[in-house]
């Protein structure tokens, strides 16, 4: 197939995309405001939503979290990269991760209803252990700047490349359009402006591909002959390299991504109790499809011969440059800049409520008990600012985000099965818990950076877990998880 | 496929904020109601519903290498993400 048909668009200018960028943080905006107005009254609805958020809201958050800027983008580019195989393992662990949530989310909303964080939970489970508590605390707040800065940088990367922004510019322009309004209504308005998002990434990524395959002359067949002709595995999802390359790695690190992020356990405590499972079975399931239909861009970039020099050397930016290329109308190229904004927006926004929910619960009423409603509405509130600005400042830095992906990914590998294993086993304690971590870090990390990503997250997952076990069959003493249904809320709504 | 895809796609949107509209005016009304939220957790484990999604994306994935047909099927399906989370607030209880 002819690769000449790619062809950058003069029409892309860097005021459609600051006009882009800012018009979707403004409609944010003003949902916001409607949404501080009408429903955010306390720190309670800033950061717990009073606990009503329902099915549908539900739904449409899970999966708007879940679906990161860089996640759009991905699956494009394993299927470049792998074929069908890459686009399996990439897909198949991801809606598992959100589904896998299902029975530790029942077993802790029964058993510790007035909850809001997962250090909460923690400090509770350990017989209020500091060491413990701050552990899962840190990677909390590790976990949610790294998710908002992974967000920023990938969409910074997009619009500049779409649009000729300077990145560093992208990079202020889009955190200010999200903080401002995820200030205002906290987590109702991420569960809304999310909800949106699910459509804006859903429906304009569905139209998108498409077209793609529309202007391709001989469309799917064509493309499918190529991919493969090019090379017979593209079309297989049995490729074992593909598996051992990335696929078994990826899908532990997403287990922890789920499992040891409070941006899903503030949603486990918010959503309406009757509905906690099956808002995390449906997101699971209905997440699916994003990736799939993304994927697809990555059998036309196999089927073309792309390779990664024709889009600045990096696989990530497959489907932007296809889309940006292949000759679709200025419209279709800003419905796919609106998908990875939207994916964007949503990711941060959420996981910039999260962050209140951990200042608020885990720091301010942890640690100062006494502060005032008033003053601890304002804490929560900047504390989204602060997170931004943070995640931000580590964006424009240049910085080489390696280390703070390695820190982050050891302690949520580490806490993966101790966690698991506090909320399943009673016979978990605290000492299996703290140490389980330690030795995996100690240990683990050491074995992860000289034998290779597979060998070393098995070996995290082997000690940690094992740690875990060993410390509960010696201990040998029951915790009643039920017990926890005494504890009250520790940031009830002030009486009216 | 095109044609087909977009035509779907907007009566899918419309489907979906018809959705939304009911969701955000029952979350309203039940913030203004103050009525106490049940603690219960219903005991469905979801774990066979839950495999069969995995099963099917899965099936999905390997039937894009077997026909150049199902390369629309990713496509299709997002709609049906979208119309699912519009479905959502249709079928959600209300207390209010």
């Amino acid at each position: 197939m002819d690769k000449s048909i790619f062809a950058a668009m003069p029409s892309l200018t860097p005021t459609l995309g600051f006009a882009s960028m800012i018009g979707l943080g403004l409609f944010s905006l003003a949902l916001s405001y409607a949404v501080k107005t009408l429903l955010v009254r306390n720190t309670h609805d800033f950061i717990i939503a009073d606990r009503r958020v329902g099915f549908g809201f539900g739904v449409g958050s899970v999966i708007a979290v879940w679906t990161w800027a860089m996640a759009v983008m991905m699956s494009s580019a394993m299927t470049y990269q792998w074929g069908l195989s890459g686009l399996f393992w990439f897909v198949v662990p991801n809606g598992f991760a959100v589904m896998a949530m299902i029975p530790f989310a029942r077993i802790l909303r029964k058993n510790m209803p007035e909850g809001y964080t997962i250090s909460e939970f923690i400090e509770y489970r350990f017989s209020r252990s500091k060491v413990a508590t701050a552990i899962v605390t840190v990677t909390m707040i590790f976990g949610i700047i790294l998710e908002i800065l992974i967000n920023l940088k990938g969409t910074s990367v997009v619009v500049s490349t779409v649009f000729g922004i300077d990145w560093k510019v992208a990079t202020v322009v889009g955190i200010i359009c999200v903080l401002v309004y995820s200030y205002f209504g906290g987590l109702w308005t991420s569960v809304m402006t999310g909800t949106l998002n699910t459509l804006m990434i859903t429906v304009p990524a569905a139209i998108v591909v498409a077209a793609v395959y529309a202007v391709i002359p001989g469309g799917s067949e064509a493309v499918f002959k190529a991919a493969g002709a090019a090379d017979a595995r593209n079309l297989s999802v049995l490729r074992p390299d593909a598996a051992a390359g990335f696929g078994i790695t990826l899908a532990f690190g997403l287990l922890a991504a789920t499992v040891s992020d409070q941006t899903f356990w503030q949603k486990v405590w918010a959503i309406k109790s009757r509905d906690v499972g099956r808002v995390f079975l449906w997101s699971g399931a209905l997440f699916y499809p994003i990736p799939i239909c993304l994927g697809m861009l990555g059998l036309v970039g196999i089927a073309y011969g792309l390779k990664p020099a024709d889009f600045g050397g990096d696989i990530v930016a497959v489907g932007p440059y296809i889309v940006s290329h292949i000759g679709l109308g200025l419209t279709l190229v800003l419905l796919y800049v609106l998908v990875i904004l939207a994916a964007c927006y949503s990711t941060i926004d959420g996981a910039s409520a999260a962050l209140s929910s951990v200042v608020a619960v885990d720091i301010v009423k942890r640690y100062f008990p006494q502060t005032s409603e008033s003053s601890l509405f304002v804490i929560t509130k900047l504390s989204v600012l602060l997170g931004g600005i943070i995640a931000t400042l580590i964006v424009l830095s240049g910085l080489d985000f390696t280390t703070l992906v390695l820190t982050t990914y050891a302690l949520k590998t580490s806490i993966l099965l101790p966690l698991v294993l506090s909320i399943l086993w009673p016979k978990t304690n605290m000492v299996g818990f703290v140490g389980g971590i330690a030795l995996a870090i100690a240990v683990g990390m050491p074995i992860y950076a000289t034998a290779g990503e597979l060998i070393g997250t098995l070996s995290i997952l082997a000690i940690s877990g094992l740690t875990v076990v060993i410390a509960g069959l010696i201990g040998g003493k029951d915790f009643d998880l039920a017990g926890l249904r005494r504890i009250g809320d520790e940031v009830s709504a002030p009486a009216e | 496929m095109y044609v087909l895809i977009t035509i779907v796609g907007l009566l899918v949107t419309l489907f979906f904020l018809a959705g939304f509209w009911r969701g955000l005016q029952n979350a309203i009304a039940e913030y203004r109601s103050g009525a106490p939220e049940p603690t219960d957790v219903p005991d469905y484990g979801y774990g066979s519903l839950a495999a069969v999604s995995v099963i099917a994306s899965a099936v999905i994935i390997a039937g894009v290498g077997f026909s150049p047909a199902m390369i629309y099927a990713g496509p299709l399906l997002a709609l049906v993400t979208a119309a699912g989370c519009g479905l959502a607030f249709f079928v959600e209880q209300t207390r209010a």
